[in-house]
């Protein structure tokens, strides 16, 4: 469960004001809100890279932490640029590393990566040679690969294309059979309607609305749209 | 841990520009050092030649007074390291000529404040490393930590601090062991081609060794320090030519006008000379002026009376003459002292100063050399005196014995040399707790 207590950030232009929500087991939150550096902020809030000034966040009881295992849950941001992840190494060599430095289970990435068709040539690849989608392939597996703790996703899938888009809502949907809470933050109102089992509309750093996902397929999602997220 | 240097080994050595770079040092060192030993080995050939001439020399000259005007030469000859350090050392060709005249010629114009007017640049084995290792160290120091969005990437992995460390130590291990491996790589081809090292030459280079990986070190971690201080900005590349200009070339440069403005306090050469010639006209003029007051004084009587000036001589305007030189080169020798202090202040500096030292082309070179001319030409005015005045009319001996006339300057690490790897030690070791202070206050915002 992922449980958010009137949290409140007033720093830059980015505020939030007493933000409460929670996501049970099993459940997928779709967090909307704009800009996506209000989203980024809220993202690195919950990872723990950011105190907020008031307020309480909870992973199955336990606060955030930044320090490998000590993660309580599995965090996957939006990759900007792929090249921000350019080490000069091979993707194999780099897998290796996290593997054996990070102490992830290589199974896991490896299941992930054949669920997404990722072609095993790619890992003697370097970053830079790789088309993006490729490399959120690998990242996606190297995210998903502890295989415990909930899940926030960061506006994940954005600028990919639908097959992509697909076998990650596949996955996505695998993780909450498995009794995962999954908080997603973004703003594309028609995919949030896709996979979410309820929404949030937070406007100026508040949290607005809360609907089901049934129901906001019976409501004027471009209504919903311009009232909050313009 | 293992992970880590296996990883970073495969980011270093797998690169092909990494690799194009590490190598071109790889050929300019070996070309340096094959430069080095040439230039090694036309110094023992003309050494020979030198040897031949002053012998034969001697043979040709018909009396002790010829003897004294003409003199010998002395050659500097340095360590067999300097080959290594042929461009990094202060003296360059230096030799020496003992006569009885009073002024000490160091030929080249390396005496007194222009010593510390001419250095070599960079076109030796210790330059190499200096000019594009130090390069090659801070781009790779700058790479290490990739970006902020990959550091945040793998702070969900591991902790930042053992990401932080490992990654560093890992680089820093296989560079080091790079440099460390391609001198003494060096080192040893050099010795299979014959040329011998003392053990103490051994010790130095290894010291050499430890502060050039330490200078290293220190641009790694400058290069990192200033990724992490520039956000990984696009704006970084200019920075980072900057900061290498800055410390390669301008402290150094700063460092070498300080010293010569600092060696401007002391006195001319040429006026030392002047005064202790001087002393001389005066012992000079006290015998002119005697055979003016007693003009029929008869030849035996003149012989004698010469010695007994002769006597008086090394008793007195020699020893104040040799006092002038002696003091001269104190004062000299403290502007070296203080130079050596100073360049420890920053481990470029330092390094410039080491690798002189280490040479035996350095300061302290120059002052042994000093000493040693000094003490010969002592021996050689009480031999000339005693030969021309005692022996008359006699063969003209060598005053030269063996080898004396080479003086062979050791290679030595500076007196400094402990507190100065200290420092450098410390300069990395600040220059990563300030890296890590500031990789906090990147990720984690307040």
């Amino acid at each position: 469960m992922i449980s958010l207590r009137d949290l409140e950030l007033d720093e830059g232009d980015y505020p939030l004001e007493a933000l409460s929500l929670r996501v049970a087991g099993g459940e997928i939150y779709f967090l909307l809100n704009r800009p996506e550096q209000a989203n980024d902020r809220l993202f690195r809030l919950l990872a723990g890279y950011v105190r907020p000034l008031r307020g309480e966040i909870q992973f199955d009881g336990r606060p955030p932490a930044i320090a490998g295992r000590g993660v309580p849950a599995l965090f996957i941001d939006r990759v900007v640029d792929p090249v921000e992840f350019e080490t000069e190494a091979r993707l194999g060599d780099w897998l290796d590393f996290l593997c054996a430095g990070g102490g992830l289970d290589r199974r896991r990435v490896y299941e992930t990566l054949l669920l997404c068709n990722f072609h095993d040539r790619h890992l003697r690849s370097r970053v830079r040679d790789l088309p993006p989608e490729v490399f959120k392939q690998i990242y996606l597996a190297v995210c998903l690969a502890p295989g415990h703790g909930n899940i926030v996703c960061n506006d994940f899938i954005r600028g990919a294309a639908k097959g992509f888009e697909l076998k990650f809502n596949k996955l996505l949907l695998q993780e909450k059979a498995r009794g995962r809470a999954v908080l997603c933050l973004g703003y594309d109102i028609f995919y949030a309607s896709e996979i979410a089992d309820r929404v949030g509309f937070v406007k100026n750093g508040r949290l607005l609305l809360e609907i089901g996902a049934s129901d906001l397929k019976e409501m004027d999602i471009k209504d919903l749209y311009g009232r909050f997220l313009t | 841990m293992r992970a880590f240097f296996r990883f970073e080994w495969r980011r270093i050595f797998r690169e092909k520009k990494n690799l194009v770079s590490l190598g071109c040092i790889l050929l300019l060192s070996i070309y340096f050092v094959l430069s080095g030993l040439n230039e090694y080995r036309q110094f023992q050939v003309e050494k020979g030649i030198f040897l031949r001439f002053e012998k034969e020399k001697v043979g040709h000259l018909i009396s002790y007074s010829q003897y004294g005007g003409f003199g010998f030469r002395i050659l500097f000859e340095a360590s067999p390291l300097n080959l290594f350090f042929v461009n990094s050392g202060v003296l360059q060709d230096v030799q020496s000529n003992i006569d009885t005249f009073e002024a000490i010629k160091v030929e080249s114009s390396f005496k007194g404040n222009k010593l510390f007017l001419r250095r070599g640049f960079f076109k030796d084995f210790a330059g190499v490393p200096f000019v594009f290792g130090s390069l090659l160290m801070l781009y790779l120091g700058h790479l290490a930590l990739v970006s902020p969005a990959h550091l945040r990437f793998m702070m969900g992995r591991m902790s930042m601090k053992k990401y932080y460390f490992l990654t560093t130590a890992a680089r820093l291990f296989w560079l080091n062991l790079y440099f460390a491996v391609l001198g003494l790589g060096l080192f040893l081809l050099v010795r299979l081609l014959g040329v011998e090292f003392s053990p103490s030459d051994r010790l130095h280079f290894l010291a050499y060794l430890l502060v050039l990986v330490l200078l290293l070190d220190f641009f790694y971690l400058l290069g990192q320090l200033t990724a992490l201080l520039a956000g990984f900005r696009r704006i970084f590349f200019l920075w980072f030519f900057v900061v290498w200009f800055v410390c390669i070339f301008l402290l150094p440069e700063i460092s070498r006008i300080s010293v010569f403005s600092q060696s401007q306090v002391l006195e001319s050469a040429e006026k030392v000379n002047l005064e202790k010639f001087r002393t001389l006209m005066s012992l000079e003029k006290q015998f002119r002026d005697y055979l003016k007051e007693n003009p029929s004084t008869r030849l035996d009587q003149l012989r004698k009376m010469q010695k007994q000036f002769a006597v008086q001589f090394i008793n007195s305007t020699y020893l104040v003459n040799t006092g002038l030189e002696t003091r001269y080169l104190r004062d000299v020798e403290r502007v070296i002292t203080r130079h050596e202090r100073q360049s420890l202040l920053f481990p470029t500096t330092y390094y410039q100063y080491l690798a002189g030292e280490v040479s035996g082309k350095g300061y302290q070179g120059y002052i042994d050399f000093m000493n040693y001319i000094m003490r010969l030409r002592s021996r050689f005015i009480r031999f000339y005196l005693n030969k021309r005045y005692g022996e008359n009319d006699a063969a003209v001996e060598s005053f030269v014995k063996g080898h004396e006339n080479i003086f062979r300057s050791r290679s030595r690490l500076p007196g400094t040399a402990g507190s100065g790897i200290l420092l450098m030690a410390l300069y990395g070791a600040a220059l990563c707790a300030l890296g890590y202070w500031r990789l906090r206050r990147l990720v984690l915002e307040p």
